[in-house]
């Protein structure tokens, strides 16, 4: 039964994985991996000595930092928020609009924002002009690039996020809660007391996972949100191979761009997983 | 290492090879071969650039393919994504009998050139009368080291110019400008004076969008007398475009422009459908593109701003005289290659037989067909080959695709009723007097193939900041400098030594 899975894991993860060799060429495809000449650390020592490097090793980290510290708390709260609604239809109806946003594509949305914010007769533009303010030109200013993509992310994913949290809430024991009212518990008191801790173990797997996909930051969407004024801030390891190795063909420099975003992305997923132990939790493996 | 790891990595590398071939060979190999047989019906794949929002249905293909007794089989990219997926057919070698490339100096598109992975065909030329008829310069331009490795477009040298609105100017009491001077003082009328009348401030002068080749930057640049991205003195040395005085004076000009308001706030985000969007709906007066934008221009407005009148002008320059008039030339006139691989151009029969096919394409009537479509249902023509587009709907869908698959855009008997596009057709004649070439552009550079596009960035990026008033010329220097350590000196000494290659 267990041999149709590892196939796939086989064909699909694991052999395309010999790709990365080519980071230690200079690929050249009609040549072929055989007979493309060998580099060795060429293309890392170029990526390290460039000096974009630090931008977007920074860039990328502070994203990553934004979306662990202010957007990994929100379904949480949110779940919690939910799950003291007591009138079962209601709740149910705010889950399925809150999940909407999630099935729109990132050119939708980082069009609308557009739309929305635009120097040029955007509504939020001409309110701050009505309201006598100074309009501010969101869309070329390095200071809101962050801003304006983290409030897409928690437009976007914040309802989908909830979904896992709300579940792991459901089959929690009811006789807990008893229990807890029985000793004088409120509402809040049970929350914090026995809904949070047996939603723990769901929250450290997530966060351990979340932290894998560290470096992922969504390349569709910084992609639409660059421009030549932002570049400084949202220039990330994804944009980057996009553009050095996809559109100018320099193959085997964005294979080793990736590699290292992947290298780092196993290390961070390591320590956590080793900070949960220490913390008394399971990890992920 | 450690040999056990070593033979590991073999392995798996021997994996990945093998199934790579097992995956290339499964790729549809055309078993055909034979002896060229020019009356054959020749079977045609072709790894094509789309423009338009959908590939063409197959009315006009019947007839072309009828034409040129030919099955054609479109793979269509669109223009947009055309960088990876060119990059990604070369490199999967997932190509087709004739591939459309047009970026000539992306730097894996060189490489694949360069590396005899394309058929070198200026020795067949001669056979056939329509190539044969590719000026030597054309030639020279399109080839890579002395080599052509495939049938170049043959584009207008330069057509790019500005258009404005003329109901606006006779509204208004203006001219149509000649100077610079004038246009600015056009803009700050269309800006100022309220020039549709309807009593809001709701206008600007210039309408332009984020690029600053194809938009107003770079034909403004020609106004001001900078180079066509390099500027090569008489002992050889060669300048970027942007150290040279004419790149700062434009600077500063869309500065002002930009910091008095007579240009959309946010031009550095706006695409080009947006910016003639805006045009169309009467918010701006001046349009800095290809001439023959204006017939678009004015049929998108049909409905929005009927009253709109559109005039041309392409002898603006900074100074008033003559003398200085100067204009881009996008490519040096050349709009790509039609190149055949010999992954699937399998023997010189074959590529006989395709170049035939190509030189069909050539042919008046082919133009014909892939400009207008076809007599009676999409245009007709009167006696003086004067064609009109008599179902534009139609024709946008069956025909206008095409459009980018002409071999050779101008230099047909057959030609537009439109007198707008007439203008346009005949002003970028008239551009080519005036063309400024670029010098680097058959020049060879390692370091502008690998880094070129990633440190142009730089200069671009800068080029907006000084605009929008976040930099200032010292910041701008420094922009320059970082490119010049970061690989930009080693492209101005690898161009210089190529041109002295070539001189010598």
């Amino acid at each position: 039964m267990i041999l149709p899975g590892f196939l796939y894991f086989v064909i699909f993860k694991y052999l395309p994985m010999g790709g990365l060799i080519i980071s230690f060429q200079d690929y050249q495809p009609y040549l072929g991996i055989a007979d493309s000449p060998w580099v060795g650390f060429k293309h890392f020592i170029r990526l390290f000595t460039e000096p974009t490097f630090f931008m977007l090793l920074s860039n990328t980290l502070i994203l990553f930092a934004l979306n662990i510290v202010i957007f990994f708390p929100m379904p949480i709260i949110l779940a919690l928020m939910l799950n003291e609604v007591r009138h079962r239809y209601f709740k149910n109806a705010i889950q399925t609009i809150i999940y909407i946003p999630h099935f729109m594509s990132w050119v939708i949305i980082v069009s609308i924002t557009y739309v929305f914010l635009t120097v040029d007769g955007g509504v939020i533009n001409e309110m701050l002009a009505a309201l006598g303010f100074q309009k501010i030109s969101f869309l070329t200013s390095p200071e809101w690039l962050r801003t304006m993509y983290m409030a897409q992310i928690i437009w976007k994913e914040l309802g989908w996020s909830t979904i896992i949290y709300l579940a792991a809430i459901t089959v929690v024991d009811t006789q807990l809660y008893e229990a807890a009212e029985m000793d004088g518990a409120g509402r809040l008191r049970k929350t914090w007391h026995v809904t949070l801790p047996a939603i723990r173990p769901v929250i450290i797997t997530l966060l351990i996972l979340k932290i894998g996909t560290t470096l992922d930051l969504g390349f569709e969407h910084m992609y639409l949100l660059l421009n030549s004024l932002n570049r400084e801030v949202a220039e990330i390891f994804d944009t980057y191979i996009y553009t050095a190795g996809l559109k100018n063909g320099q193959l085997s420099f964005s294979t080793a761009v990736g590699l290292f975003k992947g290298l780092v992305g196993l290390v961070l997923i390591m320590m956590a997983n080793k900070l949960a132990k220490k913390f008394g939790e399971d990890g992920v493996y | 290492m450690r040999k056990s790891q070593m033979i590991a990595i073999k392995k798996v590398a021997a994996v990945v090879v093998s199934s790579a071939i097992i995956l290339t060979a499964c790729g549809g190999e055309n078993a055909s071969s034979g002896v060229y047989d020019a009356n054959s019906k020749a079977e045609i794949s072709w790894l094509n650039i789309l423009h338009t929002a959908s590939p063409p249905t197959d009315t006009v293909l019947n007839k072309l393919e009828e034409k040129t007794n030919s099955d054609i089989t479109f793979s269509w990219i669109p223009d947009a994504s055309k960088e990876e997926r060119i990059n990604t057919a070369l490199a999967s070698d997932s190509l087709a009998d004739i591939v459309t490339l047009t970026l000539l100096d992306n730097s894996s598109v060189r490489n694949a050139l360069k590396s005899g992975m394309f058929w070198e065909v200026e020795p067949y030329l001669k056979d056939y009368p329509n190539l044969a008829k590719i000026p030597p310069e054309t030639i020279k331009s399109a080839s890579i080291g002395g080599k052509l490795y495939g049938v170049p477009f043959q584009k207008d040298l330069a057509r790019n110019g500005v258009t404005l609105r003329k109901d606006w100017l006779d509204k208004l009491g203006l001219e149509v400008p000649k100077t610079t001077d004038e246009l600015m003082e056009v803009a700050k009328a269309f800006t100022e004076k309220d020039p549709d009348g309807n009593g809001v401030d709701d206008t600007t002068g210039f309408v332009d969008r984020n690029d600053l080749v194809y938009g107003a930057f770079k034909t403004l640049s020609s106004y001001f007398g900078t180079p066509n991205n390099w500027q090569v003195s008489e002992d050889g040395k060669m300048t970027p475009e942007f150290m040279t005085e004419g790149y700062m004076k434009t600077m500063n000009y869309m500065k002002d422009l930009y910091d008095k308001g007579y240009i959309n706030k946010d031009f550095a985000v706006t695409a080009k459908t947006d910016q003639q969007q805006k045009f169309a709906q009467g918010k701006a007066g001046i349009y800095v593109g290809a001439l023959f934008d204006s017939k678009n221009l004015l049929n998108m407005s049909k409905g929005v701003q009927d009253k709109m009148e559109l005039v041309m002008a392409n002898d603006i320059t900074s100074t008033g005289n003559e003398s200085d008039r100067a204009i881009w030339a996008a490519n040096n006139g050349i709009g790509g290659l039609l190149s055949f691989p010999r992954s699937e151009v399998k023997d010189e029969a074959e590529l006989k037989r395709i170049l035939k096919f190509v030189n069909d394409l050539l042919d008046e009537d082919s133009y014909a067909l892939m400009t207008y479509g076809i007599k009676g249902t999409h245009y007709t023509v009167d006696d003086k080959d004067a064609a009109t587009i008599t179902n534009t709907d139609l024709w946008q869908q069956e025909v206008q695709p095409f459009a980018a698959s002409r071999p050779k855009e101008s230099g047909f008997k057959i030609h537009d009723a439109d007198p707008l596009k007439q203008m346009a057709d005949k002003m970028i004649a008239d551009n080519a007097n005036y063309a400024v070439l670029n010098p680097a552009y058959a020049l060879e550079s390692e370091t502008y193939n690998t880094q070129g596009s990633e440190l142009q960035k730089m200069i671009t990026d800068a080029t907006y900041k000084y605009i929008l008033g976040e930099i200032d010329a010292n910041g701008f220097n420094q922009a320059i400098e970082s490119w010049k350590s970061a690989g930009g000196s080693s492209i101005i000494s690898e161009y210089e030594a190529s041109y002295k290659a070539t001189q010598s």
